[in-house]
């Protein structure tokens, strides 16, 4: 009865009708009691969105799964201590982190929620070394600013480890095909070419890839070969197998199965498969299914793939942990076009069009193996049995543990390719957030068009041009963006943020619409919205839609950011200041908010403190020719006019389309009455912007202070037609009023 | 500038009012940074009912002519426009007819800027407080009083319903001579 009430949750999460799996879980955990119920039942509380009943169920147990999902159930509920402890236990400092990758990734969120920047650092790179695939794991070392090169981590090590966890998959489902008793499968798999002793040492528990790293280095095909010893079948592994007789497994399926690459002829092989192992593999394929299902539904959390590989529950164990053979040397050997790979990379190909960022993709390249869709399971054999056939002219080395090897072979290359896209991806995506912006949107550039025109990447695109103050490149890239993926919410905030730039209201207003039609309870919708009443110059409404962001997601930096740019319109320093460190506390690169700080200081003339603030923004964004600007005018109020006309200098060079340094150098000329200098850097920006009325103003001053006055006042008339706001028409009316009267002194700013 | 009060022959006189206050976008309202004061009021109708953005509601003087109203600042503001709100058909005999605006450091010494005479106005009625100098477009003070000196159909005490002060809006980068007006400018000249 347990198995069916098991079979029957599994069934409604797969299906996702979360009311019927939750019920019956609590038949089973009432009739059966036990803590790998209580998991599955917090599990379809976790799915429900119930996190707060997962958290009350499963307080106090000490089951590696336990804890993770009570840690997750924790993280969700906002409780980061209770989450941490449960991960990693006060009074055990030794003990291991639960799920492996995704353990250590949810605990390096934790960190990082807490403040704790370089213990988050750290968790995300073990996490990283345990499972390569974990984008978001990277991802947020690169938002941490502490990634290292996308070639390190997407790299050789990278590649191997993950040809192992494939190595394992593959020999769990070859394993299991052929043997019910999981226990002794893993003990015998080995991973040595020559010596294929059978690794019972190796222990079956859960403890995810660590142990298998001890392993790595053998040469062997996989282990899947040698548990075939086990199991009366005839076919010992060696590397360079000749004559290896498949195991009977393959044996049965040859004759039925001519070789091709079509899934449908695959079934035949998958009936016969079928009907033998059925229960066990079920059971094992479910769990598969259903931490791919749940998987995909923690948007924060990465794949638990790791997960599925390094858990201590249910059948997947012992599957999981099977060592494997750092297979890398031989397999290069083999033929290519195996299924495996190629299925691993249809579905990442498919899968990376749409939300790259979900990790579906690796749900989708792991679960394949796992997948309900049982064919491709049966496939892999069925190929590894038609390629079998296949590799005739090949030595017997292919023929070895049937088409393992060349299944082995098909891993190598998924591998490869899926860790040169990484490689590709995770440079883009560093460099993007270390603002090396020009190098970033190189790096993007090399990426195939299937790639480079789906939503994320040209987001990532239009979020580099944003920061390079291209406007209207960015504002392309954002539509691209757009069509590519409509319903995806991923930077629409900064896409909002170019269109006011670019003072686009309709456009702005329009993408403001759709976003709160899409989703009315993401921060980004609001923060659209938002940046259309301040277009507007309707700060008070622009404020109070910014701060509805806020409270939607307390973690999105750049609500804060802008509350803070609206509290400072509104003149409304102190909330500003508030809002500003508020999203430094998110995010202490949010170079945005270093610069707001900045803005309030120098308004209030506490310049020391400006200076500073505008330096830490300098420090994270060298490259953006606007806070030298800024950081220049600083220097200069604090008297430094030297260094602050250096920074000028820098700051045109970096951008030769930003007027404002040139505009700022001429100003500080003025004050230091370098005025032949300012007069020839005005008129270069007068061919530069020629309807620029300050431009016209300052000369105009420049002119009087020199005496001239016809050119004074053809320059002061010259700035009037400009229609400047009534400020400055008064003051430069007053200034040609006085033409005749010696200087004042309070002339400046 | 203040849109159209329709002004008499007569210099100094605002006849009627608008019905929606329609305001130029380079100004903005300074009220939020001032003290209110009210030289006296009603129980009931006080100093808040001028700064409460509800019309129905009312300040009522409760003393002898001049009423004063006045607005201090915590520094040196350029201002540019009053704007008031008086209903002759709802408030008859206490519609204000004469107001003198006076400006100046304190109540030491202020000094008239600006002086009109409302005939039966009914909405919002805007009072420029620019000189005819195009350099004294804006005034420059710490505080600000309005004086009614006298009521419609000479009544004693009077009733304003809504006051707005206006200024320019400040230069959104901070020590800047002149404000950017040039695409090429304005696109470089913040971040966000």
């Amino acid at each position: 009865m347990e198995a069916m009430l098991v079979d029957c949750v599994h069934n409604s999460l797969r299906h996702f009708v979360y009311k019927n799996a939750i019920f019956m879980c609590e038949r089973l955990c009432a009739e059966f009691p036990s803590e790998v119920n209580l998991q599955l039942l917090a599990t379809s509380y976790l799915q429900n969105n119930q996190a707060y009943s997962a958290y009350h169920l499963l307080k106090g147990t000490q089951m590696a799964q336990s804890r993770y999902l009570f840690a997750l159930s924790c993280f969700q509920m906002d409780l980061l201590n209770e989450a941490e402890s449960a991960l990693c236990p006060v009074n055990e400092p030794g003990a291991e982190i639960p799920n492996g990758a995704a353990g250590h990734y949810l605990l390096g969120l934790i960190y990082k929620y807490t403040d704790r920047r370089k213990n988050a650092a750290q968790q995300f790179k073990q996490s990283l070394t345990i499972d390569p695939l974990l984008w978001s794991a990277y991802e947020e070392l690169c938002i941490l600013g502490a990634a290292e090169e996308a070639i390190a981590v997407f790299g050789e090590t990278a590649a191997l480890s993950i040809q192992k966890q494939y190595m394992q998959q593959l020999s769990t489902s070859l394993g299991l095909n052929t043997y019910n008793e999981e226990r002794n499968l893993t003990s015998t798999k080995t991973t040595n070419s020559e010596d294929y002793s059978p690794r019972q040492s190796k222990h079956t528990h859960g403890h995810g890839l660590k142990d298998i790293s001890g392993n790595f280095h053998s040469h062997g095909l996989n282990g899947g070969a040698s548990n075939m010893t086990f199991y009366n079948t005839p076919s010992p592994v060696a590397a360079q197998l000749s004559g290896m007789a498949p195991p009977p497994l393959f044996r049965n399926f040859q004759p039925a199965v001519p070789n091709q690459n079509s899934l449908t002829t695959d079934s035949s092989p998958k009936s016969t498969v079928n009907s033998t192992i059925q229960a066990p593999r079920r059971k094992f394929v479910d769990e598969g299914k259903l931490r791919k299902i749940s998987g995909r539904l923690f948007s924060d959390s990465g794949p638990r793939r790791s997960s599925r590989l390094s858990t201590d529950s249910g059948a997947n164990t012992n599957a999981s942990v099977a060592t494997v053979s750092g297979n890398g040397n031989n397999t290069s050997k083999y033929l290519g076009g195996s299924k495996l790979s190629s299925l691993a990379l249809r579905s990442v190909t498919l899968r990376k069009g749409h939300s790259w960022a979900n990790e579906n993709i690796i749900e989708g390249v792991r679960g394949e193996p796992f997948d309900d869709s049982r064919p491709n399971t049966a496939s892999t054999t069925g190929s590894m049995s038609s390629t079998d056939a296949k590799s005739c002219d090949q030595d017997d080395e292919t023929m070895s543990v049937g088409g393992t090897s060349l299944s082995v072979q098909r891993i190598t290359i998924g591998v490869s390719e899926i860790l040169c896209l990484l490689r590709t991806l995770g440079e883009g995506c560093r460099l993007s957030y270390m603002y090396r912006c020009q190098e970033a949107l190189d790096t993007y550039m090399k990426l195939p068009h299937k790639h480079y025109n789906t939503g994320w990447v040209l987001s990532q695109v239009g979020k580099a041009y944003f920061e390079l103050i291209d406007y209207l490149e960015a504002e392309k890239a954002f539509r691209l963006a757009r069509q590519a993926s409509p319903y995806s919410l991923e930077g629409m905030d900064i896409y909002s943020t170019v269109l006011y730039h670019l003072k686009e209201d309709m456009k702005l207003s329009y993408l403001a619409q759709e976003l709160i039609s899409t989703d009315r309870l993401a921060p980004q919708s609001w923060c659209a919205m938002g940046n259309c009443y301040s277009l507007q110059k309707d700060h008070e409404t622009a404020l109070k839609n910014f701060l509805r962001a806020v409270q939607l997601n307390p973690r999105f930096a750049y609500a804060h950011t802008l509350c803070g740019h609206e509290y400072t319109t509104l003149e409304d320093f102190e909330n500003g200041m508030k809002s500003y460190q508020n999203a430094l506390r998110v995010d202490t690169r949010h170079y945005n908010a270093w610069y707001g700080l900045g803005m309030i200081y120098l308004r209030q003339e506490k310049l020391e403190f400006s200076e500073h603030h505008f330096r830490m923004a300098f420090l994270i964004n060298p490259s953006s020719s606007v806070i030298m600007s800024y950081l220049g005018t600083a220097l200069h109020a604090l008297k430094r006019s030297e260094e602050g006309i250096e920074i000028m200098e820098q700051a045109i060079l970096a951008d030769r389309k930003n007027p404002l340094p040139m505009y700022q150098k001429a100003n500080i000329l003025v004050c230091l009455e370098r005025l032949d200098e300012a007069l020839e850097v005005l008129e270069e920006l007068k061919e530069y912007a020629p309807s620029e009325s300050s431009v016209y103003a300052l000369m105009g001053r420049i002119y009087k202070r020199r005496n001239m006055h016809d050119k004074a006042m053809l320059h002061f008339g010259l700035a009037l037609d400009m229609k400047p706001p009534a400020t400055d028409v008064a003051a430069i009316k007053a200034a040609m009023e006085k033409l005749h009267v010696p200087d004042e002194i309070d002339e400046s700013p | 500038m203040a849109t159209e009060s329709s002004e008499s022959e007569e210099e100094g006189k605002i006849r009627g009012g608008n019905d929606k206050l329609i305001v130029d976008d380079d100004l903005r309202e300074m009220s939020k940074n001032a003290a209110w004061s009210v030289s006296s009021s009603k129980p009931g109708n006080g100093v808040n009912t001028l700064r409460d953005d509800n019309l129905e509601t009312y300040w009522q003087s409760d003393g002898l002519q001049p009423h004063l109203i006045n607005i201090q600042f915590q520094k040196k503001v350029k201002l540019q426009l009053v704007v008031l709100y008086v209903d002759f058909k709802l408030d008859e005999s206490y519609t204000p007819s004469k107001i003198s605006i006076r400006a100046g450091d304190g109540f030491h010494n202020l000094k008239e800027i600006k002086s009109v005479e409302l005939v039966k106005p009914t909405g919002w009625v805007c009072v420029s407080l620019s000189g005819t100098d195009p350099r004294e477009f804006f005034v420059n003070t710490f505080m600000l009083q309005i004086a009614i000196l006298s009521n419609h159909l000479n009544g004693r005490d009077t009733h304003i319903r809504q006051i707005k002060v206006y200024g320019p809006r400040p230069n959104p980068i901070p020590r800047q001579p002149f404000h950017f007006t040039s695409m090429e400018f304005l696109t470089y000249s913040t971040l966000r």
